[in-house]
């Protein structure tokens, strides 16, 4: 008998494509609310983003209670303390949180304050110590790629302590995600690209990783096509709203397959450098994959030949030989790298970043060991692998 | 019928193998502390005074090992001098015994889910490289590859019997201490 076993778990209504934002009046009503509060940041207010969310709640009569719209780029405990007090002293009774990762994780840490009681977020960091379901919590993502409306964890940062908080929790799912093409019409090229890179990673880490199963694969391979079609038909047409949809669905659909196969170290890498290079996450996924790929191509070629499919297509997959299909499949991922390098100079190595010095790449390869994500990659990582691979993305 | 008399018999064995397998785990990673010193870098990013914990959901075997400074483990037994700071717990003893009898590799219980971790997750990846290493020092090649996710190709064998041999020893001689007071 197989030891075979997996969990998967993802209880988030998924409201997507044409005037989605329009359902947020009647989720809310069945949930028993009707004082929500929307959590979101300046740039998402400043680009209109909030408008058809207004709207579509004061055509239903349903009044937006309080507006939130200063959640910084990494959010903190006294923003999460600052909006759960606001919260409380307006009498809400629901979240909205419109934005990207950020918005998303603070709204979620709000939730779990303003919920569970108390003002010092950090008392419920860590796994399990959220014992009750939260108050009724809707997620309008403005990114396609974090996946975060559909992740079970947050990260909130300590400025007292300078550290980041992570808060693991089922309890912490949104009760609906709701993707409307409208709200990533507007992304800025670079970004579009960044984040489908990111939501790219989730997929094939995903697929490719230690606790990948069944269901998680079916997620991450039709994310992974979605992408493939669309992106680069976003990129030249940045108002085609149907081919947005599909990277926003796909950027849920992989966020719901990481979720439950977890990624690997593209991610650890991706973190340290975030951390110490302070570059964007999207982009150090799109730098790194194709390089982890290659460190881990022997322990993964069944399953990164499969991927071939959905990255190239029938055609291209049925002409290459079996035993070419993971190099080819590397090689698909290079080249729409290289073709968003022409279009947006997305980054694809360490250089070009023009953010890291050569001498990080030791105290990056060090913080990556002790990321959880490296648990996760299908191949044992040792430092002297991570340092080789972070010389290989270098230049 | 048979299977139904033997079953109370082979759960209690189950128990009391997993109970065995964390007193020897503990007192070889206090061990392996003092004689690999691989082991003791990877420690001295713990905090000192750091308490890690392994057990048995819900209130099951349990091993409880301190960081005392400079890369060594002190094994404390199965009850903690106070508040764990880093616990991971196997959901079942079903789970536990699935690794302990080397049928399913830590890292594949961690992606199965089959454990908790409660602590930094930092903490939790660095005890389970020093677990990796320990396996593949105490354990024959054949079940250490079994035990660890990749079996570390720069282990010479005389490396490995002289530091299973300087492990088994200690952990010998922590029994014999333990039984005496």
């Amino acid at each position: 008998m197989t030891n075979q076993y997996y969990e998967f778990f993802c209880p988030v209504k998924v409201i997507a494509g044409k005037a989605a934002l329009e359902h947020i009046p009647y989720e809310l009503t069945g949930l028993g609310a009707g004082r929500p509060m929307i959590v979101t940041d300046k740039g998402v207010r400043a680009a209109g983003l909030l408008d058809p969310v207004i709207a579509a709640c004061e055509e239903s009569g349903l009044e937006i209670i309080s507006i939130y719209d200063d959640v910084p780029p990494d959010s903190s405990t006294g923003v999460v303390k600052d909006i759960a007090g606001i919260y409380r002293r307006e009498k809400c009774d629901s979240l909205i949180a419109v934005g990207g990762g950020s918005a998303i994780d603070t709204a979620k840490a709000v939730n779990v304050l303003v919920s569970e009681g108390g003002d010092n977020i950090a008392e419920y960091s860590g796994a399990g110590t959220i014992k009750h379901p939260l108050k009724p919590f809707l997620v309008v993502p403005t990114t396609a790629g974090t996946g975060s409306e559909v992740t079970s964890v947050a990260v909130i940062t300590d400025t007292a302590k300078s550290v980041k908080l992570p808060f693991s929790s089922s309890f912490l799912l949104p009760n609906a995600a709701v993707i409307d093409p409208r709200m990533t019409l507007t992304l800025p090229p670079h970004i579009t690209a960044a984040t489908a890179m990111d939501a790219m990673t989730h997929a094939t880490e995903a697929f490719t990783c230690m606790a990948k199963n069944p269901l998680s694969d079916a997620y991450a391979t039709a994310a992974i096509k979605k992408i493939s079609t669309s992106l680069l038909e976003v990129m030249d047409n940045p108002k085609d709203s149907d081919n947005r949809l599909e990277l926003a669905q796909a950027s849920t659909m992989a966020g719901i397959a990481f979720s439950n196969s977890m990624v690997g170290l593209v991610h650890a890498l991706g973190h340290a450098t975030g951390a110490i290079c302070h570059l964007p996450h999207g982009m150090c996924m799109s730098l790194y994959l194709p390089y982890v790929l290659e460190y881990n191509l022997e322990t993964i070629r069944a399953p990164l030949g499969e991927l071939l499919l959905y990255l190239e297509g029938p055609e291209v997959y049925a002409a290459t030989p079996a035993s070419r299909r993971a190099e080819a499949s590397i090689s698909a991922i290079r080249k729409l790298r290289d073709e968003l390098f022409k279009r947006c100079r997305l980054p694809r190595t360490l250089k070009e970043t023009g953010s890291v010095e050569e001498h990080q790449l030791d105290t990056i390869a060090e913080m990556a060991m002790d990321d959880g994500s490296v648990m996760f990659n299908p191949k044992e990582v040792t430092l002297e692998d991570a340092r080789a691979v972070l010389r290989r993305a270098w230049a | 019928m048979l299977a139904k008399r033997i079953q109370p018999m082979a759960f209690q064995a189950r128990r009391l193998y997993v109970e065995l397998m964390f007193q020897v785990m503990g007192r070889a990673l206090q061990a392996i502390s003092e004689v690999d010193a691989s082991a003791r870098r990877e420690a001295r990013g713990l905090p000192e005074g750091f308490l890690f914990e392994m057990m048995v959901m819900p209130d099951g075997s349990r091993l409880i090992v301190e960081h005392v400074g400079d890369g060594r483990f002190h094994y404390h037994g199965n009850s903690a001098p106070r508040p764990v700071d880093l616990s991971i717990r196997f959901k079942h003893i079903a789970h536990a015994f699935l690794v302990m009898s080397f049928q399913e590799k830590t890292s594949v219980a961690f992606a199965n889910d089959r454990m908790l971790v409660d602590g930094d997750i930092g903490y939790a990846v660095r005890m389970t490289r020093i677990l990796n290493r320990l396996e593949s020092f105490i354990l024959p090649r054949v079940v250490a590859e079994r035990a660890v996710k990749e079996y570390p190709s720069n282990l010479r064998l005389p490396e490995k019997l002289l530091s299973a041999a300087r492990i088994y020893l200690k952990v010998a001689s922590n029994f014999i201490e333990t039984v005496r007071a």
